[in-house]
């Protein structure tokens, strides 16, 4: 699992064991799922997929959703099981603290259930995202694929005119 | 022909890949010259997270772009071209592109991690600076917090929140989960309200800015955990409140009808001035 994934998990779990201080669990395990949500958007999502998403605001002051993806030569180069990795970590990650969560709701500790809610939010946020990013990716490669042929043959369509 | 499917480009946002194909199609059919667009190397996109060197040397020269790529707007710093300069030792720490790099249409898929981390800490500061302090753009607020972030916000929450625990004696851990909630919810709801008043804002530029705006709060409440005086928090608070309600006034009222301005106004004002008492209050 990815470290710093597997890193927030891993505090939040054992921090009852060390730790009295409600303020110390929260603050270090918040930032480590911030840090870890940075780290997935930027540096994982790049490597094992190559995909990147994020949020403009355009000159007409509407928020744009661009993405970016490698192109379909890479992407086919990149390694199956790194993919797969990553998505898998992705949801694995987002059920594990919705599970946190069922366990502090019965508990009846608000507190507990605020910092799963933020890392929660967090995990989501990436995997909305690059669920898009991809599916974009998708859309683009078809439409480049179709547009490619198109320009393809009326390019043949020319030269064999020419010779004539 | 076959110099299409050499150089692929990268793909950037779906609003400019129109553009792009456009391009393609226009060269092709006009069959000028055909390295218009950049070659690329065949070689496989590992980029290794480890801290190895970035070496830049080996990237080839950029050919020049020519498909008008994601619009990055003013503020941010600049990280497109990868610029062929020789390595310099910033670059050195976190990940590196592979001595094999793409040498195609720089963007933000190929750089390196440092120029992330570098691009988004610059986003941070630049947008405290526009909120908080004065300068030109406060009067167009559409264009201030073009790009908006919430780490700054995120960051300035807890440590407001730190700060408050910090000079409570007792109940540390729930004055901490107080003022965090109350903040984030009080955020949430400040846009809602907005938005439900017939506003234009966007959903998130609204949070950045009710984040942003409390940096004073931020700076007045760790005054407050150095000196004790009550005379003294009810004067520095006071003044972080009121600069952080002029910071927050032209976003805010820009984005109502005229006549809804106190409407979308009040709140924040209520929200800063809770905040004010809770740091006072703290002992």
């Amino acid at each position: 699992m990815d470290p710093s994934q597997a890193g927030a998990l891993a505090f939040y779990i054992l921090s009852a064991l060390f730790f009295n201080s409600f303020v110390i669990i929260f603050v270090v395990t918040v930032l480590l799922a911030a840090l870890d949500f940075w780290v997935v958007k930027n540096v994982s999502g790049r490597i094992l997929v190559g995909l990147r998403w994020w949020n403009e605001i355009n000159d007409l002051g509407e928020s744009v959703w661009k993405f970016e993806s490698l192109d379909q030569e890479s992407l086919a180069r990149m390694n199956k099981k790194d993919s797969w990795l990553f998505w898998w970590t992705l949801y694995i990650t987002a059920v594990a603290w919705i599970v946190l969560g069922i366990f502090s709701l019965i508990r009846f500790q608000a507190d507990y259930c605020l910092i799963v809610g933020v890392c929660l939010t967090l995990s989501i946020a990436n995997i909305v995202g690059f669920t898009k990013c991809r599916k974009d990716a998708k859309k683009q490669f078809q439409q480049f694929a179709s547009q490619t042929i198109a320009s393809r043959v009326s390019s043949t369509i020319q030269s064999a005119f020419s010779v004539v | 022909m076959s110099h299409i499917s050499d150089t692929i480009p990268l793909h950037a946002s779906s609003q400019s890949d129109i553009d792009e194909i456009e391009n393609l199609i226009n060269t092709s059919i006009q069959s000028s010259s055909s390295t218009v667009l950049p070659a690329r190397p065949p070689s496989p996109p590992r980029i290794p997270v480890s801290a190895s060197p970035f070496i830049q040397s080996n990237l080839p020269p950029l050919q020049p772009k020519p498909q008008s790529t994601v619009q990055k707007p003013p503020s941010i710093v600049p990280s497109a071209p990868l610029p062929p300069l020789p390595p310099s030792s910033g670059n050195s720490a976190g990940g590196s592109i592979s001595g094999t790099g793409f040498g195609s249409p720089p963007n933000t898929l190929t750089e390196p991690v440092w120029d992330t981390v570098k691009r988004d800490l610059s986003r941070i500061v630049s947008n405290l600076k526009l909120v908080v302090f004065p300068n030109p753009y406060r009067e167009d607020p559409g264009k201030a917090l073009r790009d908006w972030d919430l780490w700054g916000p995120f960051f300035f929450i807890v440590f407001l929140g730190l700060a408050l625990s910090w000079s409570a004696s007792v109940k540390k851990s729930e004055v901490f989960a107080v003022a965090f909630a109350l903040l984030a919810a009080g955020a949430i709801i400040l846009t809602l309200n907005v938005l439900l008043l017939g506003g234009h804002i966007i959903f998130f530029q609204s949070l950045s800015l009710l984040g942003y705006c409390l940096f004073p709060l931020v700076i007045g409440a760790l005054v407050c955990m150095l000196k004790d005086n009550v005379i003294i928090k009810v004067i520095v608070v006071s003044v972080a409140l009121a600069w952080s309600s002029w910071a927050a006034y032209p976003f805010m009222s820009s984005a109502v009808n005229p006549r809804r301005k106190a409407l979308a106004l009040y709140p924040v004002f209520l929200m800063y001035v809770s905040v004010g008492f809770l740091i006072i209050a703290i002992d």
